[in-house]
């Protein structure tokens, strides 16, 4: 299509907005302003009194693609369907129909790192939801009623898509916003894997999947393009590989990144899951690891002690963190929240892509036991060779957080590594505290040295 | 189900003079009560008398309980798990099905009995009986000569008793004019803890003219006569009223409450929740809004099992019983 049909398309279909706001301006300026970041990280000079080494330079492409991406969210009601969804939903038929996806617990991360999340969730407190409810679930209904968000505007949903395979409280969550976008709620339930996933669950699954393709057909007006969708297929299990291979990057001594980097970093892999942007992404940032390895640059200048986290991190604090528990030479090398996006990579069939889905997205650590996270937990301490772990106990993950008081003291137990139970909430800073996190944090790190 | 396997049931809701402090050596505090004082209660000895433990999966906190006691605490019993599916789909109902067979199959581990077609009808044919008479316990009540206290004691005592006994217990209730007087509320929430609540409120010149608690009429399930004792028992369980922890979309539970404060006459909602509720919690801003549209003011309680009745709770819930007058 030329330029002068492409234009007439859109005034046609009163969408110009989205073509120079976004097509024509916004991308081009995004490209700009990444080349001027990138220019900067060039010509950033080591500074010596800083315990981590210079950030990695494709910091500047990833915030290009995750700014595009919500910058398109602005201009994308009318344009193509929307798709609200979780993090865990299996989205890879949506983006082959074309639907464009908003992840409301990215924007609400979003808010988190940006500190706005506290401001935000209150607009929902106002309207009547309890403090003891996800805090992510708080600054988006936040959000929805307000209209604050430092992403710009979040596209009306056309329809929500909500997963069970890393909470209930989505559903609980997603059936709040389907009553105020008056929109359909398509719901993959997935049921929690005690042990091993049975037959029946699989099918279960699969049945539900299929039955949310015919739904988003309907709404597209547009049936799914198989080769498309074995495209897509291809680059969720290509980016899931990537994103495992990045990760088990850290497991070099020096690591050449911390979790924290992996927290910010995972954006395309949760937001774009299935885009060919995201492998290309992490080809490039794995690129810079080796390169990082090669010449022995760990994340932290003095790397002395490593740690895994466990849970959600706690996104107001992870600059601090990061900078804090640098100076004592510690860097959290592991997470199990960053590996749940890579490590089912080897279950995405493309061949068998509805039966492979079922199975990939009933399996994610969330989805699983209390003893099988322990058991992901040391492995991870083994593999990553780690001299502690932080199990941070969120008020606002409550699944992820039941059992980490035995998983602990197994830790502890078995194999005589300090581990720490570290209370905050992931998005509420009203929940954490200052003095008592520094103070338990110490200790943990004594223990560390007693051990030598 | 559990009976046709020779199995009894009895429910664990929080029990009282347990003490959470056991509990909180798996879960933290930020956890629900119900599970909370589940776990104390097993450390506690409470159930040592029994075979199994079942765990239903309706939230997050009970699949961390389920989980724990599964992979950690390992108690002397079988840990059963069935997950309830959250939606009212035919893949659900069919899902269902096949979950209960596995279930079954545990079960038949647990007794050492296999049920065979005949044991299948005859326990149908008591709960079935028993569910009934229930449903018909809801209906009669304003024709029962008890107080609001007295009908809740019946209605829970399901939780523990034989269908027969249950059947034979709640034919004995006298009828007569109920006791009762003032305006009337609704009461929402998982379970009414403790059963003074139901005194303090008369005290206040109300009664509790219907519930929505997920152990009271969330309970009164339909009959199903399917053939297939699985497929009868996943239709029995996928019958019951709105209820936020199977998925119920909130517009359908906010009709559904409309419709029953309308028929018995109740002026308010009080929405009575254990701390740490999730899927009570989520719903009550919008049950508030839709139902204030509707002319039914709401009050939101939330309480700590087991602690008596704050003064501060029951000030509230007084208030709210003024307004209504």
């Amino acid at each position: 299509m030329s330029e002068s049909d492409a234009l007439a398309h859109y005034v046609e279909s009163n969408r110009l907005e989205h073509f120079v706001n976004y097509e024509l301006v916004g991308k081009s300026a995004l490209r700009v302003q990444r080349w001027r970041d990138q220019w900067k990280l060039k010509r950033r000079k080591p500074r010596p009194d800083s315990p981590l080494s210079p950030p990695l330079q494709c910091v500047a492409y990833m915030k290009e693609i995750m700014s595009r991406h919500y910058l398109e969210g602005r201009y994308a009601s009318g344009v193509r369907k929307v798709a609200w969804v979780t993090s865990g939903a299996p989205t890879e038929p949506l983006q082959a129909l074309g639907y464009f996806l908003v992840y409301p617990e990215n924007h609400a991360a979003l808010c988190g790192v940006r500190r706005k999340a506290q401001s935000i969730a209150e607009e929902a407190e106002h309207a009547g939801w309890s403090r003891d409810i996800c805090s992510y679930a708080r600054t988006d209904i936040g959000a929805m009623l307000s209209g604050k968000t430092p992403a710009g505007r979040l596209p009306r949903p056309d329809m929500l898509v909500c997963c069970t395979n890393i909470c209930q409280t989505v559903l609980h969550w997603y059936r709040v916003l389907a009553d105020y976008f008056e929109c359909p709620l398509v719901l993959i339930d997935t049921p929690f894997l005690y042990d091993e996933a049975h037959d029946h669950e699989v099918a279960y699954v699969k049945r539900q999947i299929e039955d949310m393709i015919h739904v988003a057909e309907e709404m597209a007006g547009t049936t799914l393009d198989q080769a498309r969708f074995a495209e897509v297929m291809q680059n969720a299990r290509r980016g899931a590989e990537l994103w495992l291979e990045v990760l088990n990057r850290s497991q070099n001594r020096p690591a050449p990144m911390t979790a924290f980097d992996g927290f910010i970093h995972m954006g395309p892999i949760v937001d774009m899951r299935g885009e060919a942007v995201a492998v290309q992404y992490y080809e490039r940032m794995l690129h810079e690891l080796d390169a990082r390895i090669a010449r022995g640059i760990g994340a932290i200048k003095n790397e002395r002690y490593r740690v895994l986290w466990d849970n959600l991190p706690i996104w107001f604090k992870i600059g601090e963190f990061s900078k804090s528990l640098g100076e004592h030479g510690v860097n959290v090398v592991a997470s199990t929240y960053t590996y749940a996006w890579g490590e089912l990579a080897p279950m995405i069939d493309p061949n068998n892509p509805l039966e492979s889905m079922a199975r990939v997205y009933l399996h994610p650590i969330l989805n699983r036991s209390t003893g099988h996270k322990l058991e992901a937990m040391k492995k991870m301490v083994d593999e990553f060779q780690l001299d502690g772990v932080i199990l941070h106990s969120d008020r606002s993950c409550k699944p992820y957080s039941l059992g980490q008081i035995d998983q602990r003291d197994r830790l502890s137990k078995t194999l005589g590594i300090p581990a720490l139970l570290l209370e905050a909430d992931h998005n509420d800073p009203r929940d954490y505290s200052n003095e008592q996190g520094a103070n338990r944090l110490e200790a943990f790190i004594e223990m560390m040295e007693a051990r030598g | 189900m559990l009976r046709a396997h020779r199995l009894h049931p009895i429910e664990i809701w929080g029990p009282p003079h347990i003490a959470r402090h056991e509990g909180n050596r798996h879960f933290q505090t930020y956890a629900c009560d119900i599970v909370v004082k589940a776990m104390a209660f097993i450390r506690s000895g409470g159930i040592d008398a029994t075979r199994a433990i079942l765990v239903p999966h309706t939230c997050d906190a009970l699949q961390g309980m389920g989980s724990v006691l599964t992979d950690f605490f390992r108690p002397d019993q079988r840990v059963l798990t069935l997950y309830l599916p959250r939606g009212r789909r035919t893949s659900d109902r069919d899902f269902l099905r096949d979950e209960l067979a596995r279930l079954s199959k545990t079960l038949v581990q647990v007794s050492g009995h296999e049920p065979n077609a005949t044991e299948w009808a005859e326990a149908f044919e008591a709960e079935d009986a028993a569910d009934a008479a229930l449903a018909d316990l809801y209906r009669r009540r304003n024709a029962l000569a008890i107080s609001d206290r007295d009908f809740y004691t019946a209605v829970r005592s399901r939780e523990f008793l034989t269908a027969e006994k249950f059947c034979e217990q709640v034919a004995t209730l006298p009828a007569g004019q109920a006791p009762r007087g003032g305006v009337g509320l609704m009461i929402s929430g998982i379970v009414a803890d403790p059963f003074e609540l139901f005194d303090q409120i008369e005290q206040m010149g109300a009664h509790v003219a219907g519930d929505d608690l997920a152990c009271g009429y969330r309970r009164v399930y339909s009959a199903s006569h399917e053939h297939d004792p699985l497929i009868r028992t996943a239709n029995r369980l996928m019958s019951c009223p709105p209820d936020p922890t199977c998925g119920t979309p909130i517009h359908e539970r906010v009709e559904a409450l409309q419709t029953r404060m309308r028929a018995l006459g109740a002026k308010g909602l009080l929405i009575y929740d254990p701390k740490f509720c999730e899927p009570e919690l989520f719903d009550v801003p919008l049950l508030r809004k839709h139902l204030n549209e509707a002319g039914f003011p709401v009050l939101h309680v939330e309480y700590e099992m087991g602690e008596g009745l704050p003064h501060q709770t029951l000030s509230r819930i007084e208030a709210f019983v003024e307004t209504l007058s």
